[in-house]
Parts: C-alpha cells; sequence; structure tokens
C-alpha cells in the first residue's frame, strides 16, 4: 500500500496542493530490461483528490511520470481551512494508495 | 459508462473495490480510450484521443527548463486560462507519447505541475500539451527541450 503526502494551502479563494505519491513508476522498457518480462511493469494509472466526497481534481497516467511523481494543481470554490483534501490512486497492477491533508 | 467503469474495476480486486468510491465517480481514459496510450507519435496519440479536429494554437502556456539536467523527473507546468473540459501532455521521446490526461471540473484550475520521464534522444524534444474546451474545441501549446541525461533507461 503507497502512500501520498498531500499538502494543501488556501491563499485567495484558492487551494493549491502539492502531492507526492510513492510509487516506482515502472515503465514496460526498464521493467523488461531488469525481468525480461515487459508485463512487470507497473505504474500508477489513476490519481484523484477529493474534498468532502467531491472530487476537485482527476487524472490518468502513463508510465512516463517520475519515480515518486509529483504532482502540483489548484481549485477554488470549494474547501475551507481545516477540511482534508484526500487523495487515492491505483496502479496497473490494481494496487491502491491514499493520503490526506489538511488544508491550512 | 458507469458499467463500464465498474466492469474495468471487477479485474482489480477486493482491496481496490474497497477504495473504488471516488475513482468511480472519474473518468478513466487509460479504461475509455486505450489507443491514446500504445499510439508512438505525439499526432496519433491526440487522434486517438479526440479525434480528427482541427486545432488551434495558442491559449495554452507550456513550460519546462530549457535543459533537463535529469530526464527522470523533468518538471513541465502547464497554464490555460481557457474553460477547459480535458489537458493532455505528450511527447516525442519516449516509446509512447501520452503522459497524462487531467480531467478538469467545476472546481478546476488549469494550472498543473507534474513531473515526467523523458529518454534522451539526442535532439530536442516536443512536449505538447492539448486543452479540449468545454465546447469541443481543441487548442495546444508546445515546449521544446533539450534533455542531458535521458530517463527512461533504467
Amino acid at each position: 500500500m503507497g502512500a501520498i503526502k498531500v499538502k494543501p494551502k488556501l491563499k485567495n479563494g484558492i487551494v493549491k496542493v502539492k502531492a507526492l505519491a510513492s510509487h516506482e513508476m515502472t515503465t514496460y522498457d526498464i521493467a523488461k530490461k531488469r525481468t525480461g518480462n515487459r508485463d512487470d511493469a507497473n505504474f500508477i494509472t489513476h490519481i484523484s483528490a477529493s474534498v468532502n466526497g467531491t472530487v476537485v481534481w482527476e487524472a490518468s497516467t502513463s508510465q512516463f511520470l517520475a519515480k515518486n511523481p509529483i504532482f502540483k494543481f489548484q481549485f477554488k470554490g470549494i474547501g475551507k481551512k481545516g477540511d482534508k483534501v484526500e487523495m487515492n490512486w491505483v496502479d496497473r497492477k490494481g494496487n491502491t494508495g491514499k493520503g490526506k491533508g489538511k488544508i491550512k | 459508462m458507469q458499467r463500464r467503469k465498474f466492469l474495468s474495476l471487477v479485474g482489480l480486486g477486493a482491496v481496490a473495490m474497497s477504495a473504488a468510491p471516488v475513482a468511480l465517480s472519474a473518468t478513466d481514459w487509460r479504461a475509455d480510450k486505450p489507443d491514446v496510450w500504445t499510439a508512438k507519435n505525439v499526432d496519433d496519440a491526440i487522434k486517438a484521443m479526440y479525434g480528427s479536429k482541427a486545432i488551434a494554437e495558442g491559449g495554452v502556456t507550456v513550460t519546462t527548463p530549457d535543459v533537463a539536467a535529469n530526464g527522470g523527473a523533468v518538471p513541465v507546468n502547464v497554464k490555460s486560462d481557457l474553460d477547459a473540459k480535458t489537458v493532455a501532455i505528450f511527447q516525442d521521446a519516449n516509446p509512447e507519447s501520452a503522459v497524462i490526461v487531467f480531467d478538469v471540473n467545476e472546481y478546476g484550475i488549469v494550472n498543473y505541475d507534474v513531473k515526467m520521464k523523458l529518454k534522451s534522444v539526442g535532439e530536442p524534444i516536443t512536449v505538447t500539451c492539448v486543452v479540449e474546451t468545454k465546447d469541443g474545441k481543441l487548442h495546444s501549446g508546445k515546449r521544446t527541450l533539450d534533455v542531458a541525461l535521458g530517463g527512461c533507461e533504467g
């Protein structure tokens, strides 16, 4: 089970989030080099963020994100100080990771 | 749509299912448009994602360093004031072109930073970002950079 560090900050009505997901992000090429099997590749395929159960940001991702990828994004119109931004990812092998951070 | 998403999640097993509620409300472009992720060049990837619509240049700002010292983590920023529905990033260095597709909802602001891996191919790499607006129009922005040390070799 992987983790995501989530750091949201509210300023001028906009919540800015920095998130760091712990994941190897193995590409097909690297997998083939390491184990000889292209199918050993594993990377985050979908990641999303929500506030109080409402999705505010989401992305479908590929093998070409950096190892332990960092995401920065912003949203407005939802979330106040003290609310939690929750994030979830799913990877190619079906593992999941999650994390949350309080809006400061 | 919901059914397809459900089917795609069934294979992921019990652990994933218990954590699925948030993912269920989202569009999984990997499941919806698998061809996007296997396309070998930027044009094919864009076609797989958006069809053969005309793309207007401009309205999208892509920022990267001029030279990325480490191809394993190249910072990219995408900004746009357009009323976006989806935002997609492609590049022409790696074996496949698609990097990430963002869904933008009513709360979203198009100002994203991600770090991506880029192979060093000995020539300038172009990062293309396409924004699909809510009325279905396509806009693109491009940025060319060099990578000193590739990030896909392991």
